[in-house]
């Protein structure tokens, strides 16, 4: 077994924790993050996309979103060639969707299904197709296998009466650390990933986050990827600043993670990742396209920044606590966040996070 | 000197009179403790085989089980244990007993056995079958065990402070040893000793059990600890020194109500060979098994109650 480090669990740089990172997986020869496109961010707006009095989504312009995107990022003519960059037939394929704020805010199943689509449409067969997420209630919520095609496995790592189990996670892929004197020092990786998946398509939504500061990429392919993650919160103090990254490094996530498709339609500026409140959600009407999940999570944090000053709320980088408390509020919240963890993510290799070198390409349907 | 873990069996404490033996019979019970003022009725009735308990000395254990506090603020997020692991390991030659209703009953059993202690259970009916299986089960477990394995030598000086650090010492899942006074010489398989009062664990910190324990292990460290467990905050495990290996005890103190649903378990040591008993889960088989060479490591898929993993090299 290798071990990528094995540091005592105790006393990393300034107040982090130090991280064992325990896997028998090598890197990919070319990793899928960043992947091909550093520093590329495509972001799609369809006015269409969704209306905001019923949230329904027209699945037809999110089809023309997804053929746009993709195009434009790879630079094909053919939606089948720009696929075909990253997926193979012979591929396993995960879709890692986010549930944590639905059935308000999930990652659409409409849009879930047009990837779906253009795999299938690469000559992956749907019986090597998964759409997975960590808690079952919460997928059910969604109720995904009415939008994809017969075949189509749509899966959790944790059952609803089996919160917590470890059964769903890979004994031999994990991250050690104690944050607060936690008794249960692993997280381990979604076993999907280790035992089938050859290739993981991240698809996020856009949403302010309690603790991190935003949810987006980086999030969902490591909390959303690792059990017993919950416990880096505590109280008002959260170690996601280096945490989230550290997932997110974990082989093989660093290499099978080949795309990021952001689900940018409806979105969360305050009190994330839940939305239980619908004040505090909005609708960008966009899809986003890249491989480098730092580069995105860059360009999220200035839109839920930008979202948050139109709304009077003061920034996610406000560590003051004079502003922890209740976060009906959005002056308010119960943790100080750490949107510092895109920066610390580029760091450990996952992406570009300076603001000079970050190209965006703007498309309106 | 250690004591050896004697594997003594739990009894049944029954205060009904002899017109009950039907339903103890029909639940399984073969023999029970009674009153002493009841003895010579039940024996004239002849149905079962019992013998007479005073249990005025005994000492009053709680039901073990699990209190689950999501509304209380507190330092952690674990559930709080109803354990008395501590008090058995205080006090090895003490009688207890428990009061115990239902389902608890077979856990309170299972970790009277567990730790080697002389305890009675007072059930009611519907306790009466979860005793009769768990007392199959502890039977089929065969022989006295040996010596329980101790990272940790724990001066008890009595206090109730030091009562509360091995408390949660248990329920952490930190093997110790007690000893009145320090041994001389020095046990070379203890890694750590721990006297209250002392300049590495002063008696003002030991006003914080919770933080003591913490200190506690933060000084033995996770690597030297001889049993880890992953997945479940409320399993406390235990483990026994046999001829040619080890004995892994495990108990789900929430199994008076729910089953763990997979537990990672590392133990030091390599131990290419392995079997499992677990109580209620006769079929059951450990998944992901792995013995390198500082550790063995397995995953039990479900854990009811009571589950014992003997490995062996």
């Amino acid at each position: 077994m290798q071990l990528a480090a094995a540091a005592p669990l105790v006393g990393g740089p300034g107040d982090q924790p130090s991280y064992r990172v325990v896997t028998r997986f090598q890197p990919a020869a070319k990793p899928g993050m960043p992947g091909p496109y550093p520093g590329r961010v495509v972001r799609v707006h369809a006015e269409r996309s969704i209306d905001p009095q019923t949230d329904a989504v027209n699945r037809e312009v999110v089809r023309q979103m997804l053929a746009a995107g993709m195009q434009s990022l790879t630079g094909e003519r053919r939606p089948a060639d720009a696929w075909a960059r990253f997926i193979a037939p012979q591929d396993v394929v995960g879709i890692k969707v986010n549930c944590s704020g639905a059935p308000q805010i999930r990652s659409s199943p409409e849009v879930v299904a047009g990837i779906v689509e253009n795999v299938m449409a690469v000559g992956v067969p749907a019986k090597q197709i998964y759409v997975y997420e960590r808690f079952a209630d919460q997928m059910q919520s969604v109720n995904y296998p009415s939008y994809l095609p017969a075949g189509v496995s749509v899966v959790a790592a944790e059952g609803k009466l089996q919160r917590g189990t470890v059964l769903g996670y890979d004994p031999r892929t994990y991250v050690e650390t104690s944050f607060f004197g936690e008794d249960d020092t692993r997280s381990n990786l979604v076993r999907l990933i280790s035992d089938s998946l050859t290739k993981i398509i991240d698809v996020p939504n856009a949403k302010e986050h309690q603790a991190s500061g935003v949810t987006g990429c980086l999030k969902n392919i490591s909390y959303g990827n690792f059990s017993n993650v919950a416990r880096s919160h505590e109280k008002e103090k959260t170690f996601t600043y280096s945490f989230i990254g550290t997932l997110a490094a974990v082989e093989p996530v660093h290499s099978r993670v080949v795309l990021n498709i952001m689900d940018g339609l409806a979105g969360v500026w305050h009190a994330g990742p839940f939305s239980q409140n619908r004040r505090f959600r909005f609708y960008p009407k966009q899809l986003w396209f890249g491989t480098d999940p730092v580069a995105m999570d860059h360009k999220l944090i200035d839109l839920i920044e930008a979202k948050r000053k139109a709304e009077g709320a003061i920034s996610i980088f406000d560590q003051s606590r004079a502003h922890l408390g209740d976060n009906r509020d959005p002056n308010f919240n119960r943790y100080i966040r750490e949107p510092g963890h895109v920066e610390y993510a580029s760091k450990l290799g996952l992406g570009v996070f300076d603001a000079a070198k970050i190209k965006v390409q703007e498309i309106e349907l | 000197m250690m004591l050896l873990m004697l594997a003594v069996l739990p009894g049944l404490f029954w205060e009904e009179p002899p017109d009950s033996a039907a339903a103890l019979r029909e639940a399984g019970i073969v023999s029970a403790r009674v009153p002493p003022a009841q003895l010579e009725a039940w024996k004239q009735a002849g149905q079962l085989s019992v013998e007479a308990a005073d249990v005025r000395n005994a000492v009053k254990v709680p039901p073990p089980g699990v209190q689950y506090r999501p509304n209380e603020a507190s330092a952690t997020h674990s559930p709080w244990l109803i354990a008395s692991g501590w008090r058995f390991l205080r006090n090895p030659r003490g009688s207890f007993l428990y009061d115990a209703r239902g389902a608890q009953v077979a856990l309170a059993a299972a970790e009277a056995f567990c730790f080697g202690a002389n305890a009675l259970v007072r059930a009611d009916r519907a306790g009466l079958k979860p005793f009769a299986e768990m007392l199959d089960f502890l039977r089929g477990l065969g022989e006295n065990t040996g010596p329980p394995v101790a990272d940790i030598g724990f001066i008890d000086d009595g206090s109730g402070a030091a009562g509360e650090v091995m408390n949660l010492m248990v329920r952490n899942n930190l093997l110790f040893q007690v000893f009145a006074r320090p041994p001389r010489p020095a046990d070379a398989r203890l890694k750590l000793m721990v006297q209250l009062g002392s300049r590495e664990f002063p008696l003002e910190d030991a006003k914080n059990p919770g933080m003591t324990a913490h200190e506690v292990r933060a000084k033995l460290t996770d690597e030297k600890r001889s049993i880890r467990i992953y997945g479940s905050a409320v399993v406390v495990a235990r483990l026994t020194v046999l001829p040619d290996g080890i004995r892994v005890h495990l108990l789900n103190y929430a199994g008076g109500e729910r089953k763990v649903d997979g537990l990672r378990v590392r133990v030091l040591g390599q131990y290419a060979k392995h079997r499992l008993a677990a109580a209620g889960s006769p079929q059951e088989e450990l998944l992901d098994y792995t013995a390198e060479a500082d550790a063995t490591e397995f995953t039990l898929p479900e854990l009811k109650t009571y589950a014992v993993v003997d490995l062996s090299r």
